[in-house]
């Protein structure tokens, strides 16, 4: 596992120039550090016997055990569904930040690579809809194998530009996609907040399951800049010459208080919120991912 | 006003130092786009006033710090205590010199005393240097009062100038080291007189000594003055002028005529003692005398162990009556002026003998006079009691006087007895059938405070017991019977019919200045010795004529006797006063047939040479106090006559012995003895070293301290304002790298 993770570090997946490429690196390098995976199987793979309630359907019950017990029992599978997955990427100027291996948008759009080839592997429908300050381009959900290209050019964005309100992106997906499914959302998330939070709202009250991968660089968490600096906004006008030090704790202040808000915006809006670096090893969101899935089937089946 | 020194001058550049940096870093921007500005202007807006406040305080901070170092490095000097910190004060440097002559002490180039001149003249040229106003007093040991005269200050209180140096070298020039041995006790008092009240000045006192072992062992005294100096807030700084202790020294410390006969035309003895200073034995010593100006000869002493003395004699014969002047002198030393001894001898053409009886026929006193005939050069004289107290010539003009079978001497005769006695004549009493024991116990012994050895009861008769065979006289070993052979079988001879008895509660041992030489057989004494003052007096408690006792017929005991008791009682006559060196002279002298004005010289030349005119004391006499004794050696006081004819008295001064003792304090053995006093201890040689920490308080230290402060304040600052970087900032929503679901 460990060894495997070493290839998945963004130093070593930044030498793989193409996108498709990456994903599918990261992907069979996750599984292949895994002796085994208990969070998918075939649809068809039994998981348990439950008692019989009024609702179920009659064609699930175990009838064999009814003629040894008497009983009626219906047999519970693992997974009987596809799922309808949508990644929705940031691609906006605040996202070309970064002085690690990978700056943000390579970092999301690397984990949305890969977690499209994951879905599509298991034959998921997988779409994809990339925004900035109104939404660029969107691929529509499917299964097929050679989606994952329309899915690549749909993040390989020229000229990022601002992002402001994040509702009407995620109202417009919202319409866009209109059946329940999965809606990941990978960004930063450097937008006014009652949006973001309204837009959550919204696709959770359209049925999705929604998952927010929160990408900030180390710099941007840490704020680690000594001696004087001129700071110019990716997104915004303002300049800012100081020494960073001197600023540096009003600074952490002010974003763990923004991290904080957002943490306590998605959890109160069930949306599943991961906060990643930008130096973490990139299997780090399919782990994610997976939980995540395996959360939604607890929750589904109970 | 400070006074600093360079290094300040040039350091206080460095204080611009964090500025410029500052200015450089502020064009120094490096440029980087980001992302998060919202929570970066949150920051600059919460906190701006602040940081910039902050950023002013921090590099004001560095800016002390660095103003701090510079000026630790330039050991800035406070003029005095900090409640005159701002205050142009004074300083006032008092030096205590010692030239007592141990200070001579040879230490190879240089003697102790030009090590302290010179610690001195770089004293005097380092007072020049500060801006404040400085004041110097200079006070040698021999000018501080005590037995040698007034305090008389070489410099006092003199104001320092451009030119002091000069003065200061030219007085140092003039000093030599004196030949007395002062005592550092009458300068601290004489200190404490000429400071008086503070008056805000800073005060150091400077005693530079050779801090000899015979002063500083047992410092009780000096060290209560010394303690005053330090609760009046007077600096003390001891400055050891001999780094190297323990030279071998010898000293001749006395020359004396040994107890006999002297007179023109016979030969006796002059004695002399030489001890030895030092921490190893000495062998061989060769001692060389003189007489009147002319070599004797040398007497070589075998050996001298440490610590220890030796005493010889040499024989001396003058043919001519009158004053002889006699030295001894030892090889050169690490001290000279203790190598050197002077006597003075009055040899008398014969010594008289006056021999006072209270009967008209006197007839113990020429028993005594007959026997002193037996030896040349003896001129007694015998006359009434009447005459001790009208004496025709001062008593002093006789080697001993015998006072015998006297009823009562009256009050001028017993005090001039008492007087003579007292300066170190001797007397001899002999008792007699008119001899009263109640006026002897009364007049002449008072309780023992008298002359007279012992309170006398009245005569009384020895009885004859046949059956006894013991001799009615035992006897002591004592000089009055030197060479005399067979002595007991001599003293057995006398019969003893009557004596005069003591008081039945009287008993011998009450007295311990008492010595009984002759007792009868009964225990009742014969012969009492007692001294008394520098002088010694002889009591025989029976008569010298036959009368009372066969003494005088029985055999040459008593002509033995009368001989030798005239040497030992007359051991000081002729000899000079022993002055030591700073002591006044007083003479004594007739007016007329002497003028009143006497001229005197010594071995000073002009420095001893004085013409003095004498005070009337009584009536016919005058007295003259001379004080110019500060050389060892020969004096000389000429009396004048009115017909220009002249008599010289010859007086001589020698050094205090002792003062050659050389063992001497190191400077922890000084701090013992003068612990918890606070005080300053440096050698001579090195004083250079510590000059400029006279001028003012060391403030080096102090901003060594408040840097320290001030940079644990500068770190805790720089902290507090953020100026360090943190560790990485932690993420508790990171449930991946925790590894588990949010």
């Amino acid at each position: 596992m460990r060894d495997s993770k070493r290839f998945l570090h963004p130093d070593a997946i930044k030498r793989i120039t193409r996108l498709e490429m990456r994903a599918r690196h990261v992907v069979e390098g996750f599984l292949a550090g895994m002796h085994r995976s208990p969070y998918f199987g075939q649809s068809i793979e039994f998981r348990q016997h439950r008692e019989y309630t009024f609702g179920d359907d009659p064609r699930h019950i175990d009838w064999k055990l009814w003629a040894k017990q008497d009983r009626y029992y219906v047999k519970q599978f693992e997974e009987d569904t596809n799922l309808r997955a949508t990644l929705l990427v940031d691609v906006s100027g605040s996202m070309r930040y970064g002085r690690g291996a990978m700056n943000k948008f390579e970092y999301g759009a690397t984990i949305a690579c890969s977690l499209a080839y994951l879905l599509l592997r298991q034959q998921d429908s997988v779409g994809c809809v990339s925004f900035d300050e109104k939404v660029r381009m969107i691929v529509p959900l499917r299964a097929k194998r050679n989606h994952l290209e329309s899915i690549v050019q749909a993040l390989e964005v020229s000229s990022p530009r601002d992002k402001t309100d994040l509702y009407p992106i995620l109202r417009e997906v919202a319409e866009t996609f209109p059946r329940r499914g999965m809606m990941i959302l990978v960004s930063d998330l450097f937008s006014p907040r009652d949006g973001l939070f309204r837009g959550l709202k919204l696709l959770r009250s359209r049925g999705h399951d929604v998952m927010v991968f929160h990408l900030l660089d180390d710099d941007e968490l840490d704020f680690p800049f000594t001696g004087p600096t001129r700071f110019e906004g990716l997104e915004m006008p303002d300049i800012v010459r100081c020494n960073p030090r001197a600023l540096r704790e009003g600074y952490l202040k002010a974003m763990q208080t923004y991290l904080e808000e957002v943490r306590r915006g998605c959890t109160r809006n069930n949306v599943d919120y991961v906060l990643l670096r930008t130096s973490q090893p990139l299997d780090a969101a399919l782990a994610a991912f997976l939980s995540n899935r395996l959360g939604m089937h607890h929750r589904n089946r109970t | 006003m400070l006074p600093l020194v360079h290094p300040f001058y040039w350091g206080m550049w460095f204080m611009a130092a964090p500025l410029l940096i500052h200015l450089i870093n502020m064009l120094r921007h490096q440029h980087v786009e980001w992302a998060a500005m919202e929570f970066l202007l949150v920051s600059q807006k919460k906190h701006r006033t602040w940081v910039i406040l902050k950023q002013l305080l921090l590099l004001l901070l560095r800016m002390a710090a660095i103003a701090l170092v510079v000026l630790a490095l330039a050991q800035p000097l406070l003029p005095d205590r900090w409640g005159n910190f701002l205050g142009a004060q004074s300083t006032h440097h008092i030096v205590i010199l010692d030239d007592s002559f141990s200070m001579s002490e040879n230490l190879g180039t240089l003697t102790a005393f030009d090590q302290a001149k010179n610690a001195i003249q770089r004293l005097g040229e380092s007072v020049i240097r500060p801006r404040e106003p400085q004041t110097f007093t200079l006070l040698r040991l021999s000018r501080c009062g005590g037995r040698y005269g007034g305090t008389r200050p070489d410099f006092q209180k003199e104001p320092v100038d451009a030119e002091f140096a000069q003065r200061m070298s030219n007085t140092l020039e003039s000093i030599q080291v004196s030949q007395t041995a002062a005592e550092p006790l009458p300068a601290f008092e004489a200190i404490q007189q000429l400071l008086g009240e503070n008056t805000g000045e800073r005060r150091i006192v400077y005693l530079l000594s050779d801090f000899r072992s015979r002063q500083w062992d047992k410092p009780d005294d000096l060290k209560n003055r010394l303690e005053q100096f330090d609760e009046n807030h007077i600096e003390i700084r001891l400055i050891d002028c001999v780094e190297e202790l323990g030279r071998p020294n010898l000293a001749i410390t006395s020359l004396e005529p040994e107890e006999g006969i002297r007179a023109a035309g016979v030969q006796w003895r002059m004695q002399f003692t030489v001890q030895n200073y030092g921490l190893s034995a000495v062998r061989n010593v060769p001692v060389y005398w003189s007489a009147d100006g002319k070599p004797g000869g040398s007497v070589i002493i075998d050996a001298i162990p440490p610590g220890r003395w030796a005493k010889k004699v040499f024989d001396v014969n003058f043919a001519v009556a009158g004053e002889h002047l006699i030295t001894a002198n030892l090889n050169a030393d690490a001290v000279d002026a203790d190598n050197k001894r002077y006597a003075v001898i009055d040899l008398p053409v014969t010594t008289p003998v006056l021999l006072v009886d209270g009967h008209r026929t006197a007839g113990n006193s020429k028993r005594i006079s007959d026997a002193l005939t037996a030896r040349k050069g003896i001129q007694p004289e015998i006359v009434s009691i009447d005459y001790l107290s009208v004496p025709k010539r001062p008593l002093s003009d006789f080697a001993m006087i015998c006072v015998s079978n006297f009823a009562k001497i009256d009050r001028m005769g017993v005090e001039a007895l008492e007087k003579h006695v007292a300066a170190g004549g001797g007397v001899l009493f002999v008792t007699g059938p008119l001899t009263r024991g109640d006026l002897v116990t009364q007049d002449l012994y008072r309780n023992g405070s008298g002359l007279f050895p012992v309170p006398l009861a009245g005569p009384e008769s020895l009885v004859v017991d046949p059956l006894d065979n013991t001799p009615d006289v035992q006897s002591e070993d004592h000089d009055v019977f030197h060479n005399m052979d067979h002595r007991v079988d001599y003293l057995s001879m006398i019969f003893v019919k009557e004596y005069f008895a003591t008081p039945a509660a009287w008993n011998a041992k009450s007295d311990p200045s008492l010595r009984v030489i002759m007792r009868l057989r009964n225990g009742a004494p014969l012969l009492v010795e007692k001294n008394f003052g520098h002088g010694r007096v002889l009591a025989l408690l029976s008569t010298t004529s036959g009368t009372w006792n066969n003494w005088p017929s029985s055999g040459p005991s008593f002509v033995a006797f009368v001989l030798n008791m005239v040497p030992y009682l007359s051991h000081r006559f002729g000899a000079s006063d022993t002055l030591l060196v700073g002591e006044p002279k007083t003479l004594n002298f007739s007016d007329p047939p002497f003028e009143q004005a006497v001229h005197f010289t010594g071995p000073g030349g002009d420095a001893s040479a004085a013409t003095i005119n004498g005070e009337v004391s009584t009536k016919g006499r005058r007295t003259i106090t001379y004080t110019k004794t500060e050389t060892a050696g020969f004096y000389k006081a000429l009396l004048t006559q009115p017909s220009h004819k002249t008599e010289t008295r010859n007086f001589v001064v020698n050094v205090d012995p002792g003062e050659g003792d050389l063992r001497a304090l190191a400077g922890s053995d000084l701090a013992s003895r003068l612990a918890p006093l606070k005080y300053e201890f440096e050698y001579a040689s090195k004083f250079n070293t510590k000059l400029d920490e006279t001028q003012g308080r060391n403030l080096g230290d102090l901003f060594l301290q408040i840097l320290v402060m001030v940079l644990i304040l500068e770190q805790w600052f720089a902290w507090s304002c953020g100026y360090h970087v943190a560790t990485r900032m932690t993420d508790p929503w990171n449930v991946i790298a925790k590894g588990g679901p949010a």
